[in-house]
Order: C-alpha cells, then sequence, then structure tokens
C-alpha cells in the first residue's frame, strides 16, 4: 500500500511554517495570497480558500488584490518551499524508510509491512493527519495499490481516501482529466472530444488512442485507469546538514538573529537525530546587507566563523550557546540580510561513564566556558599563541617555548606520571632589559627595578644556542643569580642574548 | 538574670543563636610537600586558601606547582594566571600533566580589562561550571596596591561559592586580604639558596600558618623545607 501526502495550497502553507504555531492557526483561517514575480509587477501566485470565496484569484496584480481590503499578501519564497517540502518528507519518513518527493507539495510514502504497527488503515490515516497539523500541515491522505493512483486520488479528491486494489478505475473515475499531468496542448485536445473525466478517457479504446495520441496518450490513459505500477524514486538521506534564512527586511538586533538561529538550528538537530548523527564541528555565515568601504579598503561581505567541538553533540542548546556568545562580541559594518548554518555530521560518542574515573568539566558545558573566558581575556596574544587552554612543550631546546592548545576534558592519565616538588622558575613575558657590571667573566652587579642590585652569588655561565641555520637563530648564557633585594634576597636566572648583545632578566625562582 | 539562665531562655526560643559555625571538612588536595601536609593536612576542597609571599623568591609558586602536579593526577585543574608567569617546562618537570591543565593567561590580547579584573571574572565562571578540582588563581605579580583594593564582598562570596563545590580554591598573593573568608593561609618565606660548587641544588623555605581550617586565628605554626632545583 502507498500513501501520498498532499499539502493543498503549498506555496501557502509554506510560508506559514516558520510561524509560531499559535499564530500559524491565526493566518490559516484569514485569507491570504503569496505573491510572486519582479517587485514593480507582482503577480498572485497561489491563495488559500479563505483568499479564493473572496474573490482572489491566481494572476491578479498586487494593485487588484489590494482593492479587496483584508487580504494578507506575502512573498514567495523559494528557499522557504523547498525548507518545507524537505520538511514534509522528514515527516513521511516517520512512517515509512521509503519516500519519494513526488512534486512540491506532495510526497508518496511506501507502507508495505507496516499494517501491524499502524493499524486500521482508516485510524492510521486520522493519526497521520493530526501529526501533520502539529507539524504544521493541513493535510490530505490517499491510500492505493499503486503510487501513481494515490497521487491522483489526494490531489483530486476534497477528502483523505483508502482505494482497496482493484478499484482504482471505479474509485478514480470522477476525477477531472486536468488531474493528469498531460500537456496543454493534450489537455485541449481532450476537450475537444468531450473527454472531461477520468472515466470517460479510461472507456476510449487503447488502439485509437495510441493511434491519435501516441505513447504519451496510452500512459496517460493507463494513470487514469490506475494501472501503472511503478518503482518510487525514494529521497536519499541528505549528506549535508546546512539551513540557511533569508530576512525580508536585514536585521541588526542580536535578539531578531537569535530567534531564527534557534529555529535553525532545532531544525539541524532534529535532523541529525534523526539520522543517528551528531556533530563536532559547526559553521556559521552572515552575509551583511551592503559592501562598506573603510580607509580604502573593501570590507568582507561576508563573516564566517568555525567551531570544532571535541566531542560530538546533538545538543541544540550547546550549539546556539557558542553562536550567542560569539556574535555578542562581534560588531557587524553593515545590518544582516542571510544567515547560512552548518553542521558536518559525525556519528555519536559511544561512551560509558566510569565510577573510578575523576570529576571531569562535562565536555558539552566546557566548550561554553572556555567562551566566555575567551570573551573576558581575549582569543589569541599578539604572536598568536591562544590565551585560553592547555600548555604543550614545544620540542625545542629554546627556553620557554610552548604552545597553547584546546583544552579538552576527555583525557586519561598516564602510567608513567611521577611527581617530584622542585623550585618553580617565575616568567617574565617579555624578558626584562637590564644591564650587567661584570667582574671578569662573572656578573657582579644588576640593574633591577629601577636600581643596581649586588650579586651575591652566581652560578653560570649555561650556553645554548639553537636554530643558527635560518632567520630565527638564537644563543644565549644563562646565569643564575643571587640578588640582595630589600627585604632578604633573589634568585633570578639572567641572560646574555649573544645576537642582540644584550642582557635580559628570564624570571626569578619562587 | 545569670548569664546561663539567660543563655537558656534564648535558646529555647531561637535553637540556632548560639550555635559556632563550622565549615564541613570533605576532603583535601596533598600539596607534595611532606613539611606542609604534616602540619595543615592538604589544601582543604570547600574552602578558599591563600599562599602567601613576598615578590621575589619565596617559594610560592613552587608550592603551587607542587600543588598542581598532586592534584592533576586525579583531578582537572585551572590556572587563572594574571600576569602570564608561569612556565609550562618547569610544571612539566614538577609533575603537572599538562593536559588536564586549563592555562588562562590574563592580559595578554587587546581586551581592555585590566589583569585583575580578568582574573577575577575567569575565577567566577570556573567557579560556576563544576568539574575543575582545583582552580588556582596566581595574583602575586600585579602590584599589591591593586590587589588591595579587591571588596571584601569579593572574597565573602567566592567561599562561599566554593563551599558547595567539591574543589579547593586557592589565590596565589603578596600578602593576604580575604581575611575570614579563606579557610587556610599559608605564608611562605625564603632562606638563601644552597649552592654546591658552582650550582644552585636546593631553595630553603620557610612555612608559616596563618590561619587554620576552623575560623578563629590558630596558634601561628612554622615549618622549615628544602626543594631542589630542576637539575640538581
Amino acid at each position: 500500500m502507498f500513501a501520498c501526502f498532499y499539502v493543498p495550497d503549498f506555496p501557502v502553507q509554506a510560508c506559514l511554517l516558520p510561524e509560531p504555531a499559535e499564530i500559524r492557526r491565526g493566518l490559516s483561517q484569514s485569507p491570504l495570497a503569496v505573491l510572486d514575480g519582479p517587485d514593480n509587477l507582482q503577480r498572485v501566485f497561489a491563495a488559500n480558500a479563505a483568499a479564493r470565496n473572496a474573490g482572489i484569484q491566481i494572476g491578479m496584480t498586487k494593485l487588484q488584490v489590494e482593492t479587496y481590503g483584508g487580504i494578507l499578501l506575502r512573498k514567495r519564497s523559494i528557499a522557504i518551499e523547498e525548507f518545507a517540502q524537505g520538511t514534509l518528507a522528514d515527516f513521511a519518513g516517520t512512517f515509512s524508510p521509503r519516500v519519494e518527493s513526488t512534486c512540491p507539495g506532495a510526497v508518496v510514502a511506501d507502507l508495505a509491512g507496516m499494517e501491524k504497527l499502524l493499524g486500521p488503515w482508516k485510524s492510521a490515516i486520522w493519526a497521520m493527519t493530526a501529526k501533520a497539523a502539529d507539524a504544521g500541515f493541513d493535510l490530505r491522505i490517499a491510500l492505493a495499490a499503486n503510487p501513481d493512483t494515490a497521487f491522483h486520488a489526494a490531489r483530486g479528491f476534497s477528502t483523505s481516501t483508502i482505494i482497496p486494489a482493484g478499484e482504482e478505475a471505479r474509485r478514480l473515475a470522477p476525477l477531472p482529466v486536468s488531474t493528469l499531468p498531460a500537456s496543454p496542448e493534450m489537455l485541449d485536445i481532450l476537450e475537444s472530444w468531450g473527454i472531461p473525466t477520468f472515466q470517460s478517457f479510461a472507456a476510449l479504446p487503447t488502439i485509437a488512442i495510441v493511434e491519435r495520441l501516441g505513447q504519451q496518450g496510452l500512459y496517460l490513459q493507463q494513470l487514469a485507469r490506475g494501472e501503472i505500477n511503478r518503482p518510487l524514486l525514494t529521497v536519499e538521506p541528505n549528506a549535508e546538514f546546512v539551513e540557511c534564512f533569508e530576512f525580508d527586511d536585514p536585521v541588526e538586533t542580536l535578539e531578531s538573529l537569535i530567534f531564527i538561529l534557534n529555529r535553525l538550528l532545532q531544525q539541524l538537530c532534529a535532523n541529525l537525530i534523526a539520522a543517528s548523527l551528531a556533530t563536532n564541528e559547526l559553521r556559521l555565515a552572515v552575509q551583511l546587507e551592503v559592501r562598506q568601504i573603510q580607509n580604502g579598503h573593501k570590507e568582507e561581505e561576508e563573516h564566517k566563523h568555525d567551531w570544532k567541538l571535541p566531542v560530538p553533540t546533538q545538543d541544540k542548546n550547546l550549539l546556539l550557546g557558542l553562536i550567542r556568545l560569539h556574535l555578542e562580541k562581534t560588531t557587524f559594518s553593515a545590518p544582516i540580510r542571510k544567515l547560512t548554518v552548518e553542521v558536518i555530521p559525525i556519528k555519536p560518542r559511544v561512551a560509558q561513564g566510569n565510577l573510578f574515573s575523576p570529576p571531569s568539566p562535562e565536555p558539552e558545558r566546557l566548550e561554553i566556558t572556555l567562551e566566555r573566558i575567551r570573551g573576558v581575556v581575549g582569543i589569541s596574544d599578539k604572536d598568536g599563541t591562544a590565551c585560553v587552554g592547555s600548555p604543550l612543550l614545544v620540542d625545542s631546546h629554546k627556553p620557554d617555548s610552548f604552545t597553547v592548545e584546546h583544552f579538552s576534558s576527555v583525557v586519561s592519565l598516564p602510567d608513567n606520571c611521577g611527581t617530584a616538588p622542585i623550585s618553580a622558575l617565575r616568567v617574565f613575558r617579555p624578558a626584562l632589559e637590564t644591564s650587567v657590571e661584570l667582574d671578569g667573566k662573572k656578573p657582579q652587579v644588576v640593574w633591577l627595578w629601577h636600581r643596581h642590585r649586588r650579586v651575591l652569588a652566581s652560578s653560570g655561565p649555561w650556553s645554548s644556542s639553537g636554530h643558527w641555520w635560518n632567520s630565527s637563530a638564537w644563543a644565549r648564557e644563562e646565569w643564575d643569580v643571587l640578588l640582595q633585594i630589600s627585604p632578604g634576597v633573589g634568585l633570578y636566572r639572567i641572560y646574555y642574548d649573544r645576537i642582540r648583545r644584550q642582557w635580559f632578566v628570564e624570571g626569578v625562582f619562587d | 538574670m545569670l548569664p546561663s539562665l539567660l543563655r537558656t531562655e534564648i535558646e529555647k526560643k531561637l535553637p540556632c543563636a548560639f550555635q559556632v559555625y563550622r565549615r564541613s571538612l570533605h576532603g583535601s588536595i596533598r600539596t607534595g610537600i611532606a613539611q606542609i601536609d604534616d602540619v595543615v593536612q592538604g589544601i582543604p576542597l570547600h574552602a578558599l586558601t591563600e599562599i602567601c609571599g613576598g615578590n621575589v623568591s619565596s617559594g610560592k609558586t613552587s608550592v603551587l606547582i607542587s600543588l598542581l602536579a598532586q592534584a592533576s593526577r586525579d583531578r582537572f585543574c585551572a590556572l587563572v594566571d594574571a600576569a602570564d608567569s608561569f612556565d609550562p617546562g618547569c610544571g612539566q618537570a614538577a609533575g603537572i600533566y599538562l593536559p588536564r591543565l586549563l592555562w588562562v593567561r590574563c592580559g595578554k590580547s587587546k581586551v581592555k580589562l585590566p589583569p585583575l579584573e580578568q582574573a577575577f571574572k575567569v575565577a567566577d565562571i570556573l567557579l560556576h561550571s563544576s568539574g575543575f578540582g582545583l582552580i588556582a588563581v596566581d595574583l602575586s605579580s600585579l602590584p599589591e596596591r591593586v590587589v588591595r583594593k579587591v571588596p571584601l564582598s569579593s572574597w565573602f562570596r567566592f567561599s562561599r561559592v566554593i563551599e558547595k563545590q567539591s574543589a579547593a580554591l586557592v589565590f596565589i598573593e603578596q600578602e593576604p586580604h580575604a581575611t575570614s573568608c579563606a579557610g587556610l593561609v599559608l605564608r611562605v618565606m625564603a632562606e638563601p639558596p644552597g649552592f654546591s660548587g658552582n650550582l644552585v641544588t636546593q631553595c630553603n623555605l620557610k612555612m608559616e600558618v596563618a590561619r587554620g581550617w576552623e575560623k578563629k586565628p590558630v596558634r601561628s605554626e612554622r615549618t622549615g623545607f628544602s626543594l631542589q632545583t630542576q637539575w640538581a
């Protein structure tokens, strides 16, 4: 058995889909028309039943519609219609894994083997219609033994229909031939013959039809008899998880953006969950209204930002929190016209909690925490080293060589991790320039904190060098010196940079 | 009326009127320095601790590094470095498991906020995101006159927040500032280092407990210890 889910006045229902449920219910009862075409000559592309009852016809100009008064007007959006068609296919996918996106506003699902799951067909239709209303669609559903019969029944009849196998021709008989997917020329020929319905078209002799209308005519007659049984062209699961939204009027406030981002992320996470996937990479693209020129340089029209998460997630709130924190500290040069959000799908994390593992920051929540901290201290210093993260030593003999990596709470302790208390060095970054008086080769007096400090004891010199083969060469002579500091003494590390020919204080042992 | 009778009468109406407030003592983190651990039994969880010392060679950083090394074995740690003075090489040599250390370097980017405010804001964020077993805030490189201006209400708020968490909050400063908000105050002082020939081999330090786990000030306890240098 095949089920066709048909959305009457699809462009009208599609443009109401992004609205909240309460507003959508109210608007669906009001006369509403969808306009399409260039701005200076917009015409009615679709209208709901209330608008048609009020006298609105397809093809009317905007000016003509406005003379009626009380008609709500919306501009057609292809992106929203595509989104609605995807949502409709996803909805059908909750009843069957084999779904065909037949045409805009109609999908056909193969319900073979689903009888026990869905129950009697009559109650199944009722349940499907109720679920569709929750999803934002006012549907007509038809069940038939082949996809085309189900499609024509859903499209042609005003109520939901069940057509048992073998009764296709009889049940489709009253439908007008204009329901068939025929060319306008073919429909004109049928009209000139006085063929108004499926029944009269199906009753014509087959050979005579082929002689006069060719194979196309034969195909249409078989459709009218409900005899064509073709395989479904099933919708392949979308490998890309991208949602975008284009504003009618560019927006400047964060609240408006967050409202739309919340909906986009909700849809993306729902798609991820439906596909049993998660994401560890989030991409945001913000398209601005105009390209501005400042200081003779053109600014980018598009702002992009990527997030890489340490663990896969399906949590909408986490993703929304990351975007919100980023947008709060970003200033755009122009109003925002379009938002695109993409998540890169990967398999979800399968991890079992360990009673003996140490308490650790929740990986999902940790990302928000790190983003907040970056908002306070900044992202990186002037050398490009991150300000927040885990320190990682660089494989180099050069002192104070390190990078800062992304901090993750998913790490395990190595077995050979021993500790031994040692005297620690407190580093001055950058190192303090100083001058040193020498007694022979040993430092005698060091200029520090605006005073000359006498060296009580010294240890050195300890020479090291590296990278002499390229431009980042370094060579130094280190001394550990005990300086007379009021009050008490201080053990400092000083070094002589042999390339810059300058003394520096690197740090203090503390 | 006798004071004891008066007290009994009041306690009948207000049972908690004369109850002494005591912090809950649930575990501690060893510092890894035996002499300190023997005296204070480690750095307390659920409490604010101050490790103080003069601005040169007092040994406070060595105590911090040793504490981080011990804590990173079975906890995730955070170091809020107000003056970006932590040496990762020294930390690794002391045994800190660096992947478990979140290092926040304040005052290094173009953000206009002063380093002290950055450090306090970050500490606040970390306190509200549970999961870290040790949060250390190093303020010792900042001028004393700046740290002294931190209002007491900030210390009080930190002490009340950390009380509910299974974590230790440690401040490294030149002088103690949290007063009664601190559960433990350690003061570290330096003595002349030991040389072995031409080589500095050990730093000699003294430690004093300025405030114990109890609310009221305790009898000052002192102990001396030595730490070897990285190359000794």
